[in-house]
Order: C-alpha cells, then structure tokens, then sequence
C-alpha cells in the first residue's frame, strides 16, 4: 500500500505508537509528545514533504487529551531536478501527538520546519496549547484585546454567537512589532484598511530611505469564526455553502475541498461527470482568478491600458461562469455525492465559442504586455523569493512555482478526473513578480486546455449519488485542490448527528503569507503593493498609509493617490520630507 | 505598448450601456427567488432546505395564521427552495438589482395562509391549501372511494391524536381489518 515505506521509515527514527489509514494515499502515524518536532522534520527534510496543514483539536471527549495533526504532503523536496517522489507514491502523512490538558504545551515543531509558524501561534490562540521553543508567541488570529484565557474552539469554552465585551480602545494591548535594529529606520504602517488586501491587513515597513530592510505585519483583521459556526451550526448541506464564502474570489476551490474532505471521510467516489464539472469549475474561476491579478499587477504599476484589456476578457471568464453555473461568482452547486446542477449541450457549445475569445485575447494582450520594456522592468526582480525559503515555508501556487519549485496538487495528489487530463506544471526560475505573473500566463493557457479536454472527455453518467448517511463519528480526512492562488487543504473529523467536529479549513495564502517578509525585503516602497499583489491576496480596498519618522518623531499622512503615484512613477517621493 | 493601443483600435468599444440599456443574462440566471403566493401550500419544504435561514415559516401569535417570510438579505442564491418546492410557487427569477433606499423591510416578503385546526383537539397543525394539496394527490392516485373518504377524515387530525389513536388502538385487543 502506499505510505507504508515511508511510515517504515519515519519507525526506524522515532517510535510510532499506531498506525491509522484514513483513505488510499492518507495515513496518520500517532508519536510520543517529545518525538513530534524530530518527526515532522524528518518527513519534512529527509523523505521530502511540505507541510500542508496543521490541526490542534480538542478531543477531550473521546481520549481525555487536546491532540494536534501535523498534515505533510509527501512528493520530495523538489530543489533540484530528480529530487521527486515517484508518482504512485506520493501520499499525505499526518503526525498526531495527544497533549494532556494538565500542561498543555508541546515542542515547538517551527524551531526545525519555520513553516509551521503560523500554525503553531493559531493553536495557542483557538485552544491555548503553548508551543515550547516557539520564537513567536504573539496572538495570530484573535485580536490583541481577547480575554485571556478564553479559547475559543475548545467544546466548553463558548456558545458560538457570544462575543467577548470588547476593551476600551485606550486600554487595548500593543501589538508588539519585530524591528530590525538600527538608526535612521522609518516605520511605515501600511493597512489595516489598505492598498492591496480585500481582507485586512496591516503591514509596518521598516526603511532605510526608500528601501525596506524589514517588514512585519498583523493580519486576521476579519476573523469571522467560520469553524466554529460550521461545528455548532451546520450540516452538511450547509457546509459546502458556507465554505464557498471563504474566499471572495476562489471560493469554489474551498467548497469544493470542503464537501470531498466530508465524502473521503466516508469513502464515497462522486460520478465521473460530477467529477469533471467540478474540474471545469475550478478553472473556469482560475481563469477570472488569473486575469483579475495580472490585471492588477499592471495597474499598480499604472498601466492602465493593459489592466482595463485584461479586465474585459476577464469579463467573458465571468460570463462563462453565469452560463454553465447560474452564478458569476458564487457557483453553489456542490452537495455531497456529487453536484446539483448539470450543463446541457448547447451549453457547452456556447462555453467552447467563449473560450476561444479568450484564449486569442490572452495570448495577444500578453504579447503587447511583454513588448513594453517599461513594464519588464517594473516586474524583473522585484520581490525575489529565494527557493529555499519557499522551501522552508512550504510556499503554495505561483508563488513556489515562480521560484521554480514544480509543487501542483493538480499533478502531484491528481483529484477527480485530473487522473485522466494531460497537462503541464508551470514553472518558472526568476523568483520575482515577473516570474509569478508567467506562470499566471501560462496557467491560464494550460486551464483552458484543461476545460476542453473535460468537455470533450465529458463522460455520460449521473451527476449525483445518494450518499449513504453512515455517519462514522472520529473519522477524518483530508482533502486538497489547487484554487488559483495554490493548495487549500481542508481537514474534516466527522461528529454524531449530520454535524462535523471539527473543521480546518487553510486557504492557500495562509501559506504564502509567512514568507511575504522575506520577499519585501531589499525593495523600494514604491514595490511594495506590486510585491502583495503578486502573492495575489484579493486586491479590493485602497485607503491611505500612515508614516511615522521614528527618530524625528514626525508623521504624515499618505492618501491613497500619493502613494499609487509614487508606485507608478517613481518619482517624487512623499517620504523625502522625512528622512534624517 | 502601442500594441496595446492596436488592441483597442481593433475591437472597438466594448462597455456596455447598462443601465440605460438591460443586462443580458444567461438563461439559467439565479437571481432572487420570485415567490407565488397562490400556489403556496405552506408546506415548509423550502425553509428546511434554505442554508442560510433567510426562508422562515412560523405560525402567527393567534395561529390563525401560517407566516411564510422571505429575507433577500440572508438570501444565498443558492436554488434549494426552488428545487424542493412541490408546486413551483417559489422560483429563482432573472431579477438581481435587488438595492433597496435604507429601507431593510423593502427586502422582506410575506405570504399569510390560513390554517387548518385538528377535528379532534382543535389545535392548528397545518394550512388549510396543504390539507386540500394532499387530498388531491390522492384523490389522483387511484385508491377506492371508500379509502378517499376516510382520507379525507385523517387529513384533518393532526399527528398527536393520529399517533394516540394508533396507540389506543393497537392497545385495545380488538383486531383491526384492512380491507
């Protein structure tokens, strides 16, 4: 079976006290508390995995312990060429650990493997396990003022509509920012209602100049406790409606990860057209996912025209989306077992015309795009990821593979009918926006591809199976897509009763965020929201940014035209007033 | 550049009128759920369905009334309640400017359908339309006429004293004949 070698191995270096399967390619290896971080780096480093989720659950009512899953999708290291796993063995091994509740601490795992960071912060918010060794034990995802010592995904800790009394804004805890060292450094507070991100964000630049020698941020400005809502409240007929609300722009991908979490924990296989028209849905929203960031890429470096070309053929993308779903944004038709809605044959000849649209406009906007010098030179080299670092962060989606690491849940953990698709993993090896933004390019080609095959392919069979409602309570499963932004990995343990237990739901960015710092630094200001909008965070809200002269204790207020000026010309720095 | 300024010299203007002009959408739209007060049964079929709870059937303080209220504003656009409907009375329609002028109960509908009280407790336990609903659908489903009349007498007792008789019967040593 698959994993086994690999399990063989992870026994030979610490001591595996059970193995469980959860489905074909799905294993869990339960290791003493002290065993974990030589665990997880040993998958990490040694076998070549990446770390795709990390899960603290409270199941004191099952085993009287908290218990934490580390996810890693095991498919090699990928830095360099052959450093792959063989195809039919590539699979998911989760390390579990049991936390007594007496202590509530466990190793940090982020000293060895910095890609679980994140995770490990968010454990300590939702369910106050301390990570001992964490560098980093600043509140992730709930606000500076939370009570202390109310968790609020354990199962006692709260009803689901109770919202702590918030402190007065005088009395509200310091966020504690991480500042380089050093005289003459400008702090510069971008967000939290900025620029770049539809979600929040704040982001404190720390300059030299006009260069950004470091960078810290606070997100999670928006946490609107979906996992808990989803345990307390929801079947699983809800689920999938809710969890396409995750994302305003790649929600499909997440309702889609959501329902085959809920079916592989039951080990239900949906029909073979359910399957390919969930494929064609995923791209459809990778195309308009696509188009909308290049478009943007263009236009915060203020070439307008560009942006307002691609934005118009984004246009028949969304088109295409109300055509065969009913919808241009939100699709809503998955159910567990398969799908509610099925596309007809003139449907999909109309779908065929559209495609052609855009793939010609595509291909000719991008040729004009890449004549204009200008705009090369804007993009190359800025925002560089170094490989190794997307490689210690786990990186997802163009963002690994503008930095030339070949990682594709499409082709490395093939779902539905991706099994009997051809087509190519984008790469690049430039590490920069100019790097991502290909790869951006050639996906959207490879995406149309894609949907013509499954309309081709597109096999006569039923669109839905009644799912048998033999509910399993403390199974779980993961399951995976590539959503345009990279891997959302959702984590499903099954309850009594139609509900869920638990529900982890990682959206891709979260991955890409912790090493956002890494890309800031060395760069211009003026790069600054060209470097987030290449990560591709939803780029909605633009307000005004905030700059403070720590030395001179002088501050002023950038409008939003001051600094999109700035990024687009480059000259006339609102900062000069300021410096030392 | 002056590629790019080729492009727009080539397919011309592209925007759109709207909304001097209307909006061509797909045929298959899901836009707001259009309600038809007269083909409702009140049988509560939609408001199961509905994920978000922007479909509520309740019954009025007097339970004269059965209340069906639509909220747009918790509305999804999903198409569960136009899937589950047994007579079509509630439909996803083209309609999708749905901005109202600061006027939150402009985004409520309201339907009010008569109950029906139970002939043996007198207590309201359904709307009179669901009563006659069901008494149609068998009356089309070729049973005899002896069984559609005594049909016609259960329909109008509501579960509680359906499920007691059952009881007092099965309990009572008397042997029951089908016929």
């Amino acid at each position: 079976m698959k994993c086994d070698k690999f399990i063989e191995a992870l026994s030979q270096r610490v001591k595996v006290l059970e193995v469980t399967r959860q489905y074909q390619d799905q294993v869990t290896a339960l290791v003493e508390l002290k065993d974990l971080p030589e665990a997880v780096r040993f998958l990490y480093y040694d076998i070549g995995g990446y770390l795709s989720t990390m899960i603290a659950n409270d199941e004191r009512q099952m085993n009287k312990h908290y218990a934490l899953y580390y996810a890693l999708s095991i498919e090699g290291g990928k830095m360099f060429e052959g450093d792959e796993i063989d195809q039919d063995e590539k699979c998911f091994i989760t390390v579990k650990v049991l936390i007594s509740p007496d202590t509530l601490t466990f190793p940090s795992v982020s000293t060895l493997v910095p890609a679980a960071v994140w995770y490990e912060r968010e454990a300590y918010d939702m369910f106050g396990l301390k990570a001992e060794g964490l560098p980093d034990k600043r509140r992730l995802v709930l606000s500076d003022d939370w009570p202390e010592d109310l968790f609020p995904l354990r199962k006692d800790a709260m009803d689901y509509r109770h919202h702590p009394d918030m402190v007065n804004h005088n009395k509200e805890p310091e966020y504690k920012f991480h500042k380089p060292e050093g005289s003459g450094i400008i702090e510069v507070p971008l967000g939290p209602l900025h620029i770049t991100s539809d979600e929040p964000g704040h982001f404190r630049l720390f300059c030299d100049g006009d260069k950004i020698i470091d960078a810290d941020y606070r997100l999670f400005y928006q946490h609107r406790g979906m996992e808990k809502l989803a345990e307390n409240r929801m079947n699983y007929d809800q689920m999938g409606y809710l969890a396409e609300r995750v994302c305003g722009i790649c929600g499909y991908a997440h309702s889609i990860a959501c329902i085959e979490s809920a079916e592989k924990a039951v080990n239900l296989e949906v029909p073979a057209r359910a399957q390919a028209i969930r494929i064609i849905c995923l791209e459809i929203e990778r195309l308009h996912s696509h188009l909308l960031n290049i478009g943007l890429a263009c236009e915060v470096t203020g070439n307008y025209t560009a942006f307002m070309h691609i934005f118009k053929i984004r246009e028949y993308s969304m088109k295409l989306a109300e055509l065969v779903t009913g919808g241009r944004k939100t699709y809503g038709n998955v159910v567990m077992g398969g799908l509610r809605r099925d596309m007809t044959g003139s449907e999909i000849k109309k779908s065929l015309e559209i495609l052609e649209t855009i793939e010609t406009q595509v291909i000719e906007v991008w040729e004009a795009v890449m004549s204009d010098k200008r705009q090369i030179k804007r993009w190359t080299g800025i925002g560089i990821l170094d490989k190794q670092v997307a490689r210690d962060f786990s990186a997802v989606g163009p963002n690994a593979r503008g930095s030339g690491i070949k990682r594709d849940t499409r082709y490395d953990h093939p779902y539905d009918f991706f099994k009997k698709l051809e087509f190519e993993v984008a790469v690049a090896h430039g590490c920069d926006v100019l790097s991502r933004e290909t790869v951006r390019y050639m996906e959207l080609k490879s995406s149309i591809s894609i949907i013509r095959q499954c309309f081709q392919l597109m096999p006569q069979t039923e669109i839905f199976i009644e799912p048998e409602l033999t509910v399993k309570p403390e199974s779980y499963a993961l399951a995976y897509d590539e959503a345009p932004r990279g891997e959302n990995v959702h984590w499903i343990m099954q309850g009594s009763a139609q509900k869920i237990y638990r529900w982890r739901c990682r959206a891709a960015t979260y991955n890409n965020w912790p090493s956002l710092r890494y890309q800031f630094k060395g760069n211009s200001i003026a790069d600054a929201a060209l470097i987030v909008c290449s990560l591709d965070p939803c780029f909605s809200c633009t307000d005004r940014v905030t700059v403070v002269d720590v030395n001179s204790k002088k501050s002023k207020i950038l409008t939003n035209k001051d600094l999109k000026n700035f990024s687009r010309t480059e000259k006339n720095s609102p900062l000069k007033d300021l410096r030392c | 550049m002056l590629k790019l300024l080729d492009m727009s010299k080539k397919y011309g203007q592209t925007t759109h009128k709207y909304p001097f002009e209307p909006y061509i959408l797909a045929d298959n739209f899901r836009g707001k759920p259009s309600y038809n007060f007269d083909w409702c049964i009140g049988c509560a079929a939609c408001g199961i369905a509905c994920p978000s709870n922007a479909i509520t059937i309740q019954l009025n303080d007097d339970k004269s009334k059965l209340i069906w209220e639509f909220d747009c504003g918790r509305c999804i656009f999903c198409g569960r309640c136009d899937e589950v409907c047994p007579t079509d009375a509630i439909k996803l329609s083209n309609e999708f400017e749905l901005a109202v002028n600061f006027d939150k109960t402009a985004l409520i509908q309201r339907g009010e359908l008569d109950t029906q009280y139970c002939s043996q407790c007198n207590k309201a336990f359904s709307t009179k339309r669901l009563v006659n609903y069901s008494y149609e659908c068998l009356s089309k489903a070729n049973i005899g006429e002896k069984r559609l009349l005594e049909a016609k007498s259960y329909l109008n007792i509501c579960q509680t004293c359906k499920e007691n008789a059952t009881g007092l019967n099965l309990t009572s040593g008397e042997e029951m004949v089908i016929e």
